[in-house]
């Protein structure tokens, strides 16, 4: 059992390392991206500074949650795209013919299907919310609590994606990816009623953004318990979700699911 | 001329076909525009409050309309498109053609975007209305010339993505470059009509291309004759422009190619 | 032994349709239509150990679909698949221990890496312990030719070689059988025969089982004693190349030039295939007669050149094609 858990976390680190190795062939190519991405999100503050000019504070967010909104969303797609960037794209891979290739492996099929690319801009992502952290009031606990929400963020954004992905279709799926993307960077506050209730739930940004961002302004343990728990129990959910998928693909009889 | 209407309808049948993929963008519309809904019924005080001459039922149509030529436009994919076909080399094979490359494109991409207008159109229509409780005013005049500017801007918008996608003949990856002109399309027009913004940028911003694209949003949530002379005279020079510039690109582009040997 | 072992195996896939034109597109998305694709009917057969069988068939006969039943990606509407005891649908883990796949120009390997690199990473994801991988690449490489470029990365090597390269990495973790779906499609003939020796090799080193599916019917002739052909979802033969050589179709080809004419059509059991002048092309039934008997009709002293032949395999499978039709 421990035997079979060693080896997977080794081929998973191999894989990961040669996806990423992939993309630095080129370092001007690589960096480009990197750098790219970064000024593509500081774009984002002209939005802000305009709003914030209008009102001093929106919904209870000042400046300062306003850069850990914008820095945590930024972290958490980043290592998303970066170390998990194969489970955005499983219709992609099946239409390679990749996901059979993995399904006669003996490992599991959903980390080697995530682990299988990696997207070099995703690195610009990642800087760049580090950036906006060190900006923003740094100290030594909300570094780490930064960069734990930063993984669990990401681990929330891939199991949702994959989630979208169970219903079939890559436009639901990237529909999907766009909602988390498009909410995650407005305060919660400004939402009211049954959307509310929706964030915190099927669209986790309570888990991803709302409430690290106040355990970050605010120290709490049992938030920080709350998250965790909810990303392991996301992650248990995930991986339900993307075998009753396969299991789908496997029994599928439509000739366009499959080429 | 017949090849290029041809390719208008062959393309206008092949998007009818993939209609279900419609609804995953039409959510993503939804989306967008109802996080802004939510904002801005956030940052207004009261409904007749006016910031910077928009009020909040012309802020959210605004809005609406320049998402709606934005996800018209589908930039990004289309830009990914070409950028591929150049750099997998099969646009050599279009100088054997008997048509002109841009030119067929461009049709292509207007068969496309005919279907999705009329999708994105109707599903705005309604949303819209349900959000803030009644269309625009406008009369069948001005709904018409409306119209012919939305028709302008979204060939524009289209030709500038080209444009990018052309790119790809020089810098081998044009996506970055897509993905500041889109950024900069999004916050300074989309999102946020011109003026919002300091006096001095607006100076600036009211030559670029931007200014063109978003005319029709501006022209919906407050028609006057001047705006929409201004806007159409300023669309007509800027499509002229954007023609040019494909044209210029890939005609360089094509030359390189030869002289590389492909 | 039976290592695989079919029954009775179903699959069935639905396809979309379209009118033509606009209106039909409109319709389209209305009303979906759909039409039923059986791709395999009810299939029988087993496979011993060691054995090379040819799966074979024309374009869309249900040789992939039939081959991803067997390797577990694909799931059977009905019948039963056993394969070393195991159920592919059930143990795909277990499976995946035992098998090696090559499916025609996929790609497994990391292209960035060397074969040497790519071994060892396939090493790890079958669980091979580090000494133990060394060793099989060291004994692989020799055994299969690949010192020359085993360091170099894998992008910068030919088709031939990287295909080589593909099937050893299918073969480090020692399966008992290999899965070859199309693997010399789009190839060229000097690799053809490459990757056909280097299959041949491993099989009679290693005794591992071939089931490998293809239309290009000499990688059948040059590798395989067992043949089933597949057509349209059934199977319509099922039987050794030898059989199928000598005893479906029992005739030769006689290509003779003529100093003077003879009357051929006169001779039982000869048909003219093709005739120019006194150059004749034909085949004899040799049921009805012997190549020695047409010979002597034709008269030796009279014959200025002559070639005798067996009927090409690629002809008597599409007859059989054509009959089973």
């Amino acid at each position: 059992m421990l035997t079979a858990a060693k080896n997977q976390i080794k081929v998973t680190i191999l894989t990961t390392k040669y996806a990423v190795m992939r993309e630095m062939l080129n370092k001007a190519t690589f960096l480009s991206n990197v750098i790219f991405m970064i000024l593509n999100n500081s774009t984002f503050l002209i939005q802000w500074f305009l709003l914030l000019s209008i009102k001093e504070s929106i919904g209870g967010y000042d400046i300062h949650k306003i850069l850990y909104l914008w820095g945590l969303a930024s972290l958490s797609y980043g290592f998303a795209h970066f170390f998990f960037k194969g489970a955005f794209h499983i219709g992609e891979l099946i239409n390679e013919g990749k996901l059979d290739s993995y399904m006669v492996q003996p490992k599991n099929i959903l980390i080697s299907v995530s682990t299988s690319s990696c997207s070099p801009s995703a690195m610009g992502d990642i800087i760049y919310g580090f950036v906006l952290f060190f900006v923003n009031q740094p100290s030594v606990l909300n570094f780490f609590l930064y960069t734990l929400f930063g993984i669990t963020g990401a681990l929330i954004i891939v199991l949702n994606s994959l989630s979208f992905w169970f219903a079939r279709t890559d436009s639901i799926a990237d529909a999907g990816m766009n909602l988390m993307t498009t909410f995650a960077t407005y305060p919660g506050t400004i939402f009211k009623g049954v959307t509310k209730i929706i964030l915190y739930t099927v669209v986790p940004l309570g888990a991803t953004a709302y409430i690290p961002i106040d355990v970050l302004t605010n120290f709490d343990w049992k938030y920080t318990l709350i998250i965790l728990g909810f990303t392991i129990l996301f992650v248990f959910l995930a991986f339900f979700i993307f075998y009753r998928g396969l299991k789908r693909y496997a029994s599928s009889n439509l000739m366009s699911a499959r080429i | 001329m017949k090849k290029y209407l041809y390719a208008f309808k062959f393309e206008v049948m092949t998007t009818l076909q993939y209609a279900f993929n419609f609804i995953g963008k039409m959510v993503s519309l939804f989306l967008m525009i109802f996080v802004f809904m939510n904002l801005w019924n956030f940052m207004y005080d009261d409904p007749s409050q006016a910031i910077n001459g928009y009020t909040k039922f012309q802020m959210i149509w605004y809005v609406s309309i320049s998402e709606l030529i934005y996800f018209v436009t589908r930039g990004r994919q289309t830009c990914e498109e070409i950028s591929k076909h150049i750099k997998s080399g099969n646009i050599a094979y279009t100088i054997n053609k008997p048509y002109d490359y841009v030119v067929y494109t461009l049709f292509t991409l207007l068969g496309r975007s005919f279907v999705s207008s009329a999708f994105y159109t109707t599903f705005i229509m309604i949303i819209g209305s349900a959000f803030t409780g009644a269309l625009p005013a406008l009369t069948m005049v001005e709904l018409l010339a409306t119209v012919l500017v939305f028709a302008l801007a979204v060939t524009i918008s289209l030709l500038l993505v080209i444009a990018i996608g052309l790119f790809s003949f020089i810098f081998e990856d044009s996506s970055p470059m897509y993905w500041i002109y889109s950024k900069i399309w999004l916050i300074c027009g989309t999102l946020f009509p011109i003026e919002f913004f300091p006096v001095w940028a607006q100076n600036i911003l009211k030559f670029t291309p931007v200014y063109v694209i978003t005319g029709p949003s501006r022209l919906i949530v407050n028609f006057t004759v001047e705006g929409f002379v201004e806007t159409l005279i300023a669309q007509i020079i800027y499509l002229i422009f954007t023609v040019g510039l494909c044209e210029l690109v890939y005609r360089k582009g094509m030359k390189k190619l030869n002289v590389n040997g492909g | 032994m039976n290592i695989i072992k079919v029954s009775n195996l179903s699959k069935t896939f639905k396809v979309k349709l379209k009118d033509k034109g606009l209106k039909g597109s409109l319709k389209s998305i209305f009303k979906t239509k759909y039409k039923e694709v059986h791709a395999v009917k009810n299939i029988s057969f087993e496979v011993e150990e060691g054995e090379m069988v040819a799966f074979i068939g024309p374009n869309g006969a249900g040789k992939s679909t039939t081959i991803k039943m067997l390797t577990g990606i694909l799931y059977p509407d009905a019948g039963e698949i056993n394969i070393l005891g195991i159920d592919p649908r059930k143990d795909r883990k277990k499976l995946a221990y035992n098998i090696g796949t090559v499916f025609g120009q996929k790609e497994q390997l990391w292209t960035h890496l060397t074969p040497y690199d790519n071994f060892r990473f396939f090493g790890a994801i079958y669980d091979i312990p580090n000494d133990k991988i060394v060793t099989k690449i060291k004994e692989f490489t020799e055994l299969f030719g690949l010192e020359e470029f085993i360091n170099t990365p894998v992008r910068n090597l030919s088709l031939g070689q990287r295909i080589r390269c593909e099937i050893v990495a299918s073969l480090i973790h020692e399966p008992k059988i290999l899965f070859l779906d199309e693997p010399t499609i789009g190839l060229d003939p000097v690799v053809k025969q490459n990757i056909r020796s280097l299959i041949k090799k491993m099989n009679k080193e290693l005794n591992t089982t071939v089931f490998l599916t293809s239309h290009d019917v000499s990688d059948i002739e040059k590798l395989c004693k067992r043949v089933i052909i597949i057509n349209n979802g059934d199977i319509v033969l099922d039987d050794t190349m030898e059989n199928l050589k000598y005893h479906y179709f029992n005739k030769k080809v006689i290509e003779a030039k003529l100093a003077a004419d003879v009357n051929v059509a006169e001779i039982a059991g000869v048909d003219i295939e093709k005739q120019k002048g006194t150059n004749y092309k034909l085949s004899v039934d040799t049921t009805i007669t012997s190549v020695a008997e047409v010979l002597k009709r034709l008269r030796l002293e009279n014959l200025e050149d002559i070639s005798i032949s067996s009927i090409p395999l690629e002809t008597i499978i599409s007859d059989i094609y054509k009959r089973k039709n």
